[in-house]
């Protein structure tokens, strides 16, 4: 898994760098193509694409800064044809 | 569940079910059964009981010389019919007790034997799913997707492809669309691949549909294949799919996005249980923006998958309820697929999904004649062909009845409703509430607006 999801929770107006600072990662840590993608715009929740490492450090589930992560990003493949 | 139920009444009665020239029904043997719902068109069969041809033969061996009686103290009664998938332990478990003339219950399997599978040829054509969809009675009710933005998240679609094959104009909606930032090109014109079948088959019910390109199959991950993209790419597409309904004024909100899509295997995501799981996790920021698009009115719909167990496809590496994730999601539906004589193909993913039970919700046409994008002579198949033609008719739909009128949740309900239900007792983890019907939901949408009027 080179790379994971984090989520983290900003008020607007919320930008990369807010959420970076906020989770205290750097440039080489977060995929900033891919940038600060908001998931549910009513509750201010955000998801960014991190480096494994990262997403261990900062995810919540060992108690980092981030509000949820670090999560899967599976590859996706069309259903078609059957093989 | 179809099951075979073995009954031992009172002797006369299974003389009366022996002889051929009595006419027994299936309510003679066996009434109130709770929870099974009796074959009625079933007659009962006779069984005769296995006993030992050597006196001192143990009475419980099949494995030794048996001799068969048809006595009527010594046989036995079978009936057949159907209990609910969700009630089957419990129902199986409690019915010797409840009933004391019950033996045993077996499970009555399907012995098709000419399911399609994948690399059969094509049954039937896009005008057959046309007919069967009832196309030109959905145009008389104004229900054509006019003014209704279709997302097909995919490979990308060729317009023009798509209009030499039809005969029609395509509109493709460019403002709406959007593609990952590692993805080059127009809307409308990318390679003739598994989008362009999509746009294709969605626009059978809803021609006048407006289609939203939304290529993230496309994004080339590093070491992957050609066509295939990371599940962040679609959480991005769908934060962009999200303005675009926002944008939309109340009173014509509409949005139908398909998903031909999903995961095949374990192997990249955190297994079930973990807090970063996809497949089996509600929580995970894909299936949350799901939710959350769907909130905001849009109609979403993903394909069961092709990992249904007569004729599995071989990159589906799931040992069990292969339909998983967003695939599965309470706030989508959930596409089977059937062809065009009605049965389910071989590679539908059966049920039970993994964020909700009841999953397909529904099943829709698929292994037709149809676009040609896959090849000359390969018909539109896999539920990746079935899930743009209910969508179309979803879009068909939206045309006359916005997200503000009639919920996406009412809708979903609507189609289950609705579907032409393949068995005795509604759901069930083939077929899900059955085949989308056209005719049924114009019918409930009358009754709708009459009562509103």
């Amino acid at each position: 898994m080179a790379e994971v999801l984090i989520t983290v929770r900003l008020a607007p107006p919320a930008t990369l760098e807010t959420a970076m600072l906020r989770l205290g990662l750097t440039e080489d840590d977060v995929d900033t193509a891919y940038g600060l993608v908001p998931v549910d715009p009513g509750k201010n929740l955000y998801v960014l694409r991190v480096t494994e490492d990262a997403g261990r450090r900062v995810g919540d589930s060992d108690g980092g800064t981030a509000d949820g992560g670090p999560y899967s990003d599976p590859p996706i493949e069309p259903y078609g044809p059957p093989r | 569940m179809r099951v075979l139920i073995q009954l031992r009444p009172s002797p006369d009665l299974v003389a009366a079910v022996a002889d051929p020239s009595v006419s027994s029904m299936a309510s003679d043997v066996a009434d109130n059964l709770p929870g099974v719902v009796l074959d009625h068109s079933y007659a009962p069969v006779a069984v005769p009981r296995p006993m030992p041809a050597s006196l001192g033969g143990d009475p419980l061996s099949l494995n030794q010389p048996l001799v068969f009686s048809m006595a009527p103290q010594d046989a036995s009664v079978v009936v057949r019919g159907e209990i609910a998938d969700d009630e089957v332990t419990s129902r199986i478990a409690l019915l010797p007790a409840a009933h004391r003339d019950v033996v045993a219950v077996y499970a009555d399997p399907a012995i098709e034997s000419s399911l399609t599978c994948g690399g059969d040829p094509a049954v039937g054509d896009w005008h057959d799913v046309e007919r069967l969809l009832r196309v030109p009675d959905l145009t008389a009710e104004g229900l054509d997707g006019s003014g209704v933005p279709l997302a097909v998240v995919d490979t990308g679609i060729n317009a023009a492809y798509v209009k030499a094959a039809r005969g029609h104009d395509v509109t493709v909606d460019h403002e709406r669309s959007w593609s990952p930032q590692s993805v080059s090109g127009t809307p409308g014109d990318f390679p003739v691949d598994h989008g362009t079948m999509c746009a294709f088959d969605a626009l059978i019910a809803a021609p006048k549909a407006s289609l939203v390109d939304v290529p993230v199959l496309l994004s080339r991950r590093q070491g992957g294949s050609t066509l295939d993209g990371l599940l962040s790419d679609a959480i991005a597409a769908y934060a962009h799919l999200r303005e675009v309904i926002d944008a939309q004024p109340a009173e014509s909100r509409a949005l139908v996005v398909t998903n031909s899509w999903g995961s095949f295997s374990p192997r990249w995501d955190f297994p079930p249980g973990h807090p970063g799981n996809y497949s089996d996790n509600p929580a995970h920021p894909f299936n949350l923006i799901v939710g959350s698009l769907a909130e905001a009115g849009a109609d979403i719909l993903f394909a069961a998958g092709n990992c249904g167990a007569q004729c599995r496809d071989s990159r589906c590496a799931y040992p069990d309820r292969p339909i998983v994730g967003a695939n599965s999601h309470p706030r989508a539906l959930s596409i089977g697929g059937i062809d065009t004589s009605g049965t389910r193909v071989g590679y539908s993913s059966q049920g039970p999904g993994r964020l909700a039970a009841r999953k397909p919700d529904v099943c829709a046409y698929t292994h037709f004649a149809g676009s040609g994008a896959l090849g000359d002579d390969e018909p539109d198949s896999g539920t990746s062909a079935a899930c743009p033609v209910a969508a179309g008719l979803v879009a068909a739909v939206r045309s006359r009845w916005p997200a503000t009128v009639l919920a996406p949740a009412q809708l979903r309900t609507l189609l289950r409703r609705t579907a032409d239900d393949r068995s005795a007792v509604g759901y069930d983890h083939d077929y899900g509430y059955g085949v989308v019907d056209a005719a049924g939901i114009i019918a409930a949408l009358r009754r709708r607006a009459a009562k509103a009027a």
